[in-house]
């Protein structure tokens, strides 16, 4: 058997992005240091040399431009991509994807179509304190007309990049800093991965975890070690978080009986509140052990200090702790 | 100033201690470090000392009184001091029980005496989890309850092992598997089912349920008797004369009785005069019951159950009537609770009242044995003088397991229960 | 009024010649149809007939006409919320605006957008914005778009002076600028952002001298005066056709009505309104021209105005004859 291909997560989506820009020339990229500097963490290294800075458009600072020009050229043909650098600075663009990306194809009757990709780095860990380390996540999910993906794995990067840039509408594609580095198995041919599919990556029976991003394989370590002590967890990846496929986490409540979420952005109105509603409104209600729970990033910014950084967002340790407590109603 | 005596703390986390008893009366002269009273924590009892020589003066609580640590619980009076008129009353919070504040708001409105509540929080404070207890509220999860609901099984029966002994999901499948192997040994999960694949008009036609919770009890416990218990089945006729007679007589007088509610009084009192059959195998082990448990079979809209009239030697046909009433109305409810349908020792079923005439059951494992009887017929039977004469008959059918039961015992049992139905009054014997 | 236009006739003299009687009369034509619009729709709303809020662009016909007559067809249009005279200037039907205007679901939008956001994608018409600088960084996507696609289209790009005092507008313009992107920025001076007067809310005298930080070409005009605004807006979209990148234009304008239905116009007086009204009206202005210049009769000028109202008449008919948008389809174009 032939050894199977690894790539890392930035590298994943490089190659997407590159495939898409040598299949359909309506494909660009636009954002800050995205040419011969390769973007702050690389994922656009070396496509402007190939592709030219007609197509890997290097922007001034000013994310509310790089936003508004994705929507006026998706608007008039094209399939523009944006990088916002850091997730931070997607602050400055709120506008322009609030007001205008999301809201202008139902304000003109259904009529016009945005078809842009903002793809911008989330996540704390990497020491860069409170304005370069922020989860905002939720923020987009909050609003009707976006789409938002986050993906955890290489080989979801790539596909659902493919998707996100192929779907007509406007989407969020969130990355996470830590996981630009991680390797994993990642076919050379095109493929996609659907918009709006949980994944069950783990199963188990006695407690379903549903992470996101970087908590997947954090969910996934403390399932191993769980496991030593008898108890198996079901971890669950939702990958888009908008549109949410719920079917696959309520199926596994049902069959856990017990439910913790977990994400990096803050707990108060995070995406776990989401989550959790929709398990407590379903017919997995009936279903229950235990109350469900989230475990998700302290309520404050992030810390520069590296002991004070890792304790705000959740760890595998966390994860274990938190797990074992639910499986033994030791909450 | 009388000296005030606090309860003490006697360990880091303790709120409150409970007086034992009182080692000394109002008046008592003591000693500095005489035990005055002897309290209980949750893990020792301690003893109060006197902190200095003088009298005791004035007790605040008397035993069995729970008190907070710090409290005053008595005064000292300094050798010569004399007693003030009114040495500073607490007594307001005196007799106030250990509750939470939770526990003391659900407690007073719903008029509850939070001095009959048992507490179970830390130094027996009283929490909210036993004022619904005491209330007959039941701590279960979602899970639980849906089981509950699913299964016709009372919440309140089931020991909770759950967060505060809240019952579990996983605690009513445990009851359940209990009721199950009450009678059988439990059934194995999971095994392969072989399903023929239908056209597609065909699978248009088809309503599909998955055989599950009860049904799949019941499948699973007949099949595993039918295929491990070797049945023979015995067939008698009685002359059900004597009983109409009494039926009729009952009715004249406002009353009812069932040929069901005979049957297991017939049962009963032949079982106490055929021990092999009032039996039940598990494993290697025959069990003879001292008591004639005698399940009455109950169809319900989907499904049977099977409720225990329990010592029904012991009891009036009266008394197993109503008995017999009450079950099937609760069956029909789906409340009866784990008590009311375990520990049966031999079963009776009936479906004289859908116009069967007779037919053969299949024992309800563990037990031994099973009485299937069908409706009254007339028919005509020869007298003494070999003329035919119209009588109410009945045929029974008796099913024995033949590890158990051997065929003349069997045959015997019959002859008994043939013997008391024609001839009633020998249920006074 | 007569020196007037004696003087804006010598002035465009060569314009006059070569636009002709029959497009100059077509211009004025439309922002008659302007204004009986905007009239109606006040009519409309004082009748309790639509719910919300509008802005209407009453005195301000010549900017709305001059620019949307400068631009050829293919264009992009991005606009604000005081909008309905763009898009009449840039040809939308009358009928499916007021549809729009009154909530119906024959509407540009069917009915989901409203006075604030009409747009007809098949025209180019990218929509009208409610926020005020939110159409200028979409307008530097839409350059980008055509540079890439290397047509020789041109995206007019209308915003109000309160929108050039939003940082938008400054990365706006200095993306156009680097890029040499085919835009026409139009700033629509109209003197007021809402209550805010541009003499409080900028210490410059023309907007346009801004153009000059971001290395583009600047120019303020009358923004009443249509010929002014045409001329200035054509020679803007010449440019940037010939891919020498965007303009900044500043049109001057008055509006004379309130910023919205809810405005007691406290902040101006009535003198003030009065003095525009009377000297400065667009339509007055370009009447007198035509007139002036023997291009039109009284009766044809009379007949205008006459045959605006009855162009408005059939669209309010047509709307109020039209459907409710139905509520089963509430969640429908949200996304593609």
């Amino acid at each position: 058997m032939p050894e199977l291909r690894e790539l890392t997560y930035a590298e994943a989506l490089r190659e997407c992005l590159r495939q898409l820009m040598e299949e359909d020339e309506r494909v660009f990229l636009i954002g800050e240091d995205i040419g011969v500097y390769g973007g702050a963490f690389g994922v656009t290294a070396g496509l402007i040399e190939q592709f030219g800075p007609e197509r890997v458009i290097d922007t001034p600072i000013s994310e509310a431009g790089i936003a508004g020009a994705c929507i006026g050229a998706a608007l008039t043909g094209m399939r523009p991509i944006g990088e916002i650098q850091f997730m931070d600075f997607v602050t400055l663009s709120m506008e322009q994807l609030v007001l205008q990306a999301a809201k202008v194809r139902f304000m003109f009757g259904g009529k016009a179509s945005v078809p842009m990709v903002l793809r911008m780095p989330s996540g704390s860990g990497t020491g860069a304190a409170a304005q370069h380390s922020e989860s905002l996540e939720n923020w987009f999910v909050h609003v009707p007309g976006l789409k938002v993906v986050m993906p955890s794995t290489p080989y979801d990067a790539k596909g659902l990049l493919r998707a996100a840039v192929l779907d007509d509408n406007p989407v969020i594609f969130v990355e996470h800093k830590l996981l630009y580095k991680t390797k994993g198995h990642v076919p050379e041919a095109p493929y996609i991965v659907p918009l709006g599919q949980s994944k069950v990556v783990r199963e188990g029976s006695h407690l379903t975890v549903v992470a996101t991003s970087v908590m997947v394989g954090r969910a996934l370590q403390a399932a191993e070690q769980l496991a030593e002590e008898g108890i198996e967890l079901e971890v669950i990846d939702p990958r888009t978080l908008k549109p949410l496929d719920d079917a696959p986490i309520i199926e596994s409540v049902k069959k856990t009986g017990r439910a913790l979420v977990v994400h990096e952005a803050v707990e108060m109105g995070g995406f776990g509140g989401e989550v959790v509603a929709r398990i407590a409104a379903s017919e997995a209600f009936d279903y229950l052990e235990a109350p469900i729970r989230r475990l998700a990033g302290l309520d404050i910014p992030i810390p520069y200090n590296r002991r004070l950084e890792y304790h705000a967002v959740p760890q595998v340790e966390s994860i274990v702790r938190e797990a074992r407590k639910l499986v033994r109603g030791e909450y | 100033m009388p000296v005030p005596i606090i309860m003490p703390k006697f360990g880091f986390t303790l709120e409150s201690c409970q007086i034992v008893q009182w080692l000394v009366r109002e008046g008592d002269r003591v000693r500095s470090g005489d035990p005055i009273c002897e309290v209980t924590t949750d893990k020792v009892n301690m003893e109060v000392e006197a902190p200095e020589d003088g009298v005791i003066h004035q007790i605040l609580y008397k035993a069995g009184d729970v008190v907070p640590v710090a409290q005053v619980i008595c005064y000292l009076l300094r050798p010569n001091e004399v007693a003030e008129a009114a040495a500073a009353p607490i007594a307001a919070t005196k007799n106030v029980p250990n509750a939470t504040p939770l526990a003391r708001r659900i407690a007073e409105s719903n008029q509850l005496d939070l001095a009959t509540v048992q507490g179970s929080g830390r130094d027996g404070k009283i929490m909210r989890r036993d004022v619904e207890q005491a209330l007959g509220k039941v701590r279960a999860t979602p899970a639980a309850r849906r089981l509950a609901a699913e299964h016709g099984i009372n919440l309140a029966e089931i020991q909770g092992t759950g967060r505060g002994g809240r019952v579990q999901g996983t605690d009513v499948q445990a009851a359940l598997a209990r009721r199950a192997s009450e009678l059988a040994t439990p059934p194995k999960e999971g095994e392969a089912q072989v399903v023929t694949p239908l056209s597609a008009p065909e699978q248009a036609d088809r309503r599909v349920v998955r055989l599950e919770g009860m049904r799949r009890t019941i499948a699973q416990r007949l099949q595993k008797s039918f295929q491990s218990a070797p049945h023979i089945f015995l067939n008698m006729t009685v002359d059900m004369s004597a009983v109409e007679a009494l039926r009729e007589t009952l009715k004249a007088r406002g009353e009812k009785l069932s040929v069901t509610a005979v049957l297991i009084k017939a049962c009963a009192w032949a079982l106490g005069r055929n021990p092999a059959l009032n039996a039940t195998l598990e494993g290697d082990e025959i069990s003879y019951w001292r008591h004639a448990n005698i399940g009455m079979a109950v169809a319900l809209q989907d499904g049977l159950i099977v409720p225990i009239i329990h010592r029904a030697e012991q009891l009036s046909l009266h008394a197993i009537q109503q008995e017999v009433d009450r079950l099937a109305a609760l069956a029909r409810e789906g409340k009866l609770t784990l008590d009311q349908v375990s520990g049966g020792t031999f079963t009776v079923t009936n479906m004289g009242m859908f116009g069967v005439d007779s037919f053969t059951a299949i024992i309800n494992p563990p037990q031994v044995a099973i009485l299937a009887v069908g409706r009254i017929v007339r028919s005509f039977v020869p007298d003494p003088e070999g003329k035919p004469i119209l009588k109410p008959t009945l045929t029974m059918t008796l099913s024995a397991d033949h590890r158990v039961v051997d065929g003349a015992h069997a045959a015997h049992f019959l002859r008994d229960l043939r013997d008391v139905i024609q001839t009633p009054s020998l249920l006074a014997w | 009024m007569m020196q007037l236009s004696q003087d804006l006739i010598q002035r465009h003299q060569d314009l006059i010649e070569a636009l002709g009687a029959e497009t100059l009369k077509a211009m004025l034509q439309e922002m008659h149809l302007i204004r009986a619009f905007e009239e109606r729709a006040e009519q409309l709303y004082m009748q309790g007939k639509v719910h919300g809020t509008m802005h209407l662009s009453i005195g301000q016909e010549a900017t709305a006409v001059g620019a949307a007559n400068a631009m050829q067809e293919g264009d992009y249009l991005l606009n604000h919320h005081r909008g309905h005279g763009h898009c009449l200037a840039w040809g939308s039907d009358p009928n499916r605006m007021m549809a729009e205007f009154m909530g119906k679901e024959t509407g540009y939008c069917r009915g989901r957008g409203g006075s604030m956001h009409i747009a007809d994608i098949e025209s180019n018409n990218l929509g009208a914005n409610g926020i005020v600088a939110g159409g200028l960084p979409i307008a530097v996507g839409v350059g980008l778009s055509i540079k890439m696609r290397r047509t020789s289209q041109v995206c007019l790009v209308i915003f109000g002076d309160g929108a050039a005092n939003e940082g938008a507008f400054h990365e706006a313009l200095n993306m156009a600028s680097i890029w040499r992107l085919p835009i026409v920025f139009l700033c629509e001076n109209n003197q007021y952002a809402m209550s805010m007067p541009v003499q409080q809310a900028f210490n410059i005298e023309n907007i346009s001298q801004r153009a000059a930080a971001y290395g583009l070409p600047g120019v303020t005009v009358d923004g009443n005066d249509v010929l002014a605004v045409y001329a200035a807006v054509s020679e803007a979209a010449a440019r940037a056709r010939r891919g020498e990148g965007a303009t900044l234009v500043e049109a001057k304008t008055y509006r004379y009505k309130g910023h919205s239905k809810s405005d007691k116009q406290v902040y101006r007086s009535r003198e003030e309104v009065r003095f525009w009204q009377e000297n400065r009206d667009p339509i007055m202005r370009f009447s007198q021209l035509l007139l002036t210049a023997g291009l039109i009769s009284e009766a044809e000028a009379a007949q205008m105005r006459e045959r605006a109202v009855a162009i408005i008449d059939a669209a309010v008919a047509f709307s109020e004859a039209s459907p409710e948008p139905d509520v089963a389809d509430i969640m429908s174009g949200v996304y593609a």
